[in-house]
């Protein structure tokens, strides 16, 4: 059974069809890349599958069950976690009551026991000097914290949305290594959007491309970025 | 050392605020109940507002409490003690119900419905002329204490460290870390596993089962009330300038709002006796616009050298 499976999944606002009849499947120990144009549909995606947002139509199946309208703190506690691409600055909180946040509301850890575990994600991060308040922190550091934030809920599935955006090339092949490493070591089943087509290329064995909320192309990236349609959704974006 | 020092301050602050009958006469000490019944209100106010909810209803909830206990002891036959405990509780009860309605709502559509709530409560007790008293209001046979000074200055203090205590335990349990994620973020506290909804509704019953209490305690001590004096604006007003004043987001600085607030109001009171008002709603507006993180903030500020 695989871990994340959606079944003509669709998202309407209004007339415009964000996510428009996706199925995929995303299994444990998996990276997935998730491209397409801007507006195509991707973070909308995630926001149905995370339960940020309920489908108009169609299925998210969580481990063999049900979940298309589960509200999402639940599925965050069932083992779904995701990164956010538009990350507001939470300054009334310190980077370790950040993290500490899902250990305490998904796991439902103690107060210690969820420091605990916060340090141990953050420093498997390299993020250090937890005390501060995040207002101090670089473009690194608040990825970083996003990423430990997901960790922290304990997932089986996570969604990173567009965490390389705004990095140097040095801090983007520290983040693909981290990525890769707690991956592997946790077993997740990870699903990557990136528009950096290298980050995909490094990170991801397999890639689905969306296009105006349409799944046009799956496939590993090398042969998926042959394909005629993709070429042409892409240039069509640029035009 | 930093925690230390100020659990000895707050120890020796509680000793001196029990004490103080010891020294001072009838006058001083029922301003002092006005300044602690006010404390716990704004106090109360700002246990909700750290979840960003900002509520209108407090002179509601307040009035509702005071009314309850009258009416318990008037219309039950219950001992005023007895009322104290039980119209606490049934403050809290109707919160909880009516919590389920108005905490679907935000921001300013949150705000105007509580301040609704409490005009819908002040009208209803207004016109149930048999059972409330109407518009004249209620009598109640006696103060409870038999009026004693010191024992309704003692029974004040009692309210206030309750609703202090209570405010303590939201800032050091993981109510801080829930209600903090929510006035920060509502999406990402969702996906972090907070639900929100029952936050919020644990928050709005309590902080209103507070207000409540402070009510039932300040109608036992009068001996009377009516629907304008028991649900004045003043009750809404007062702790939600004292708080912007003493500092928001925590127990120390609505306190020290209320203190300053309190004391100058009495003041005011009697300088203009009409006008006070403006001078609350010119406070108001100057520490909204000169210092939004109120008087803790600056001192913060002062020490670190930048906003908290
Ligand atoms: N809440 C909303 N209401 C109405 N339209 C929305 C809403 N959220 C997204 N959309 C629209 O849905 C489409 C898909 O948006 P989405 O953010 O999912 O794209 P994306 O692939 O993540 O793009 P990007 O690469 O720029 O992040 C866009 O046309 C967007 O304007
Ligand atoms: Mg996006």
């Amino acid at each position: 059974m695989k871990t994340l499976v959606t079944e003509h999944l669709t998202k309407r606002f209004l007339g415009l069809v964000a996510v428009n009849d996706v199925s995929f499947s995303l299994d444990a120990g998996e990276i997935l890349g998730i491209i397409g144009p801007n507006g195509a549909g991707k973070t909308t995606f995630i926001h149905l599958v995370s339960g940020i947002l309920m489908p108009s139509s169609g299925k998210v199946l969580y481990k063999g069950r049900d979940v298309s309208y589960t509200p999402a703190h639940e599925r965050a506690r069932a083992g779904i976690a995701r990164t956010f691409q538009l990350i507001h600055p939470l300054e009334n909180l310190t980077v370790i009551e950040n993290v500490m946040i899902g250990a305490v509301f998904s796991r439902g850890q103690s107060l210690k026991e969820a420091r605990k575990s916060a340090e141990g994600i953050c420093e498997s991060l390299r993020l250090g000097d937890l005390g501060r308040d995040t207002a101090s922190l670089s473009i690194l550091e608040i990825k970083k914290m996003e990423i430990a934030r997901a960790l922290a809920n304990g997932p089986e599935v996570l969604f990173l949305d567009e965490v390389m955006a705004g990095l140097n090339t040095d801090e983007t092949r520290q983040m693909i290594s981290m990525v890769k490493a707690i991956a592997k070591e946790r077993g997740l089943a990870v699903g990557v959007v990136e528009h950096v087509m290298g980050v995909i290329r490094e990170l991801t064995e397999r890639v689905i491309v969306l296009e105006s909320g349409e799944l046009i192309a799956e496939g590993p990236y090398s042969e998926v970025s042959k394909n005629p349609r993709v070429i042409e959704a892409y240039l069509g974006g640029a035009a | 050392m930093k925690r230390n020092t100020l659990y000895l301050a707050a120890a020796a602050a509680a000793v001196l605020a029990a004490a103080l009958p010891a020294f001072l006469g009838a006058y001083p000490l029922n301003v002092a109940r006005s300044v602690m019944t006010y404390m716990a209100l704004a106090v109360s106010w700002d246990m909700l507002l750290r979840s960003g909810q900002i509520s209108f209803g407090i002179a509601g909830l307040f009035g509702l409490g005071s009314y309850a206990s009258a009416l318990l002891v008037l219309r039950a036959g219950m001992d005023p003690a007895m009322s104290l405990v039980f119209a606490t509780l049934f403050t809290g009860a109707l919160a909880f119900t009516i919590g389920f309605a108005v905490l679907r709502l935000r921001a300013m559509y949150f705000s105007i419905t509580t301040l609704a709530l409490a005009e819908i409560f002040r009208i209803v007790l207004h016109n149930l002329h048999d059972f409330s008293g109407g518009p004249e209001g209620v009598v109640l046979p006696g103060v409870i204490f038999g009026g004693d000074t010191r024992a309704l200055y003692w029974l004040c203090l009692g309210g206030l460290a309750i609703t202090l205590g209570v405010s303590w335990y939201f800032e050091k349990s993981k109510l801080h870390l829930a209600l903090t994620a929510i006035r920060n973020d509502e999406t990402s506290a969702r996906s972090s596993g907070v639900d929100i909804f029952r936050y919020l509704l644990i928050a709005f019953t309590i902080t209103s089962t507070l207000q409540g209490m402070m009510g039932a305690i300040q109608v036992q001590s009068y001996g009377f009330t009516t629907p304008e004096t028991a649900f004045d604006a003043n009750f809404t007003l007062l702790p939600l300038a004292m708080a912007l004043l003493g500092g928001i987001h925590s127990t120390l600085g609505p306190m020290a709002g209320a203190v300053l607030l309190g004391i100058a109001s009495e003041w005011l009171k009697l300088k203009i006796p009409y006008g006070h008002l403006v001078v609350y709603g010119i406070i108001i507006v100057l520490v909204i616009l000169l210092m939004p993180r109120g008087l803790v903030g600056l001192a913060r500020k002062r020490r670190t050298g930048r906003g908290a």
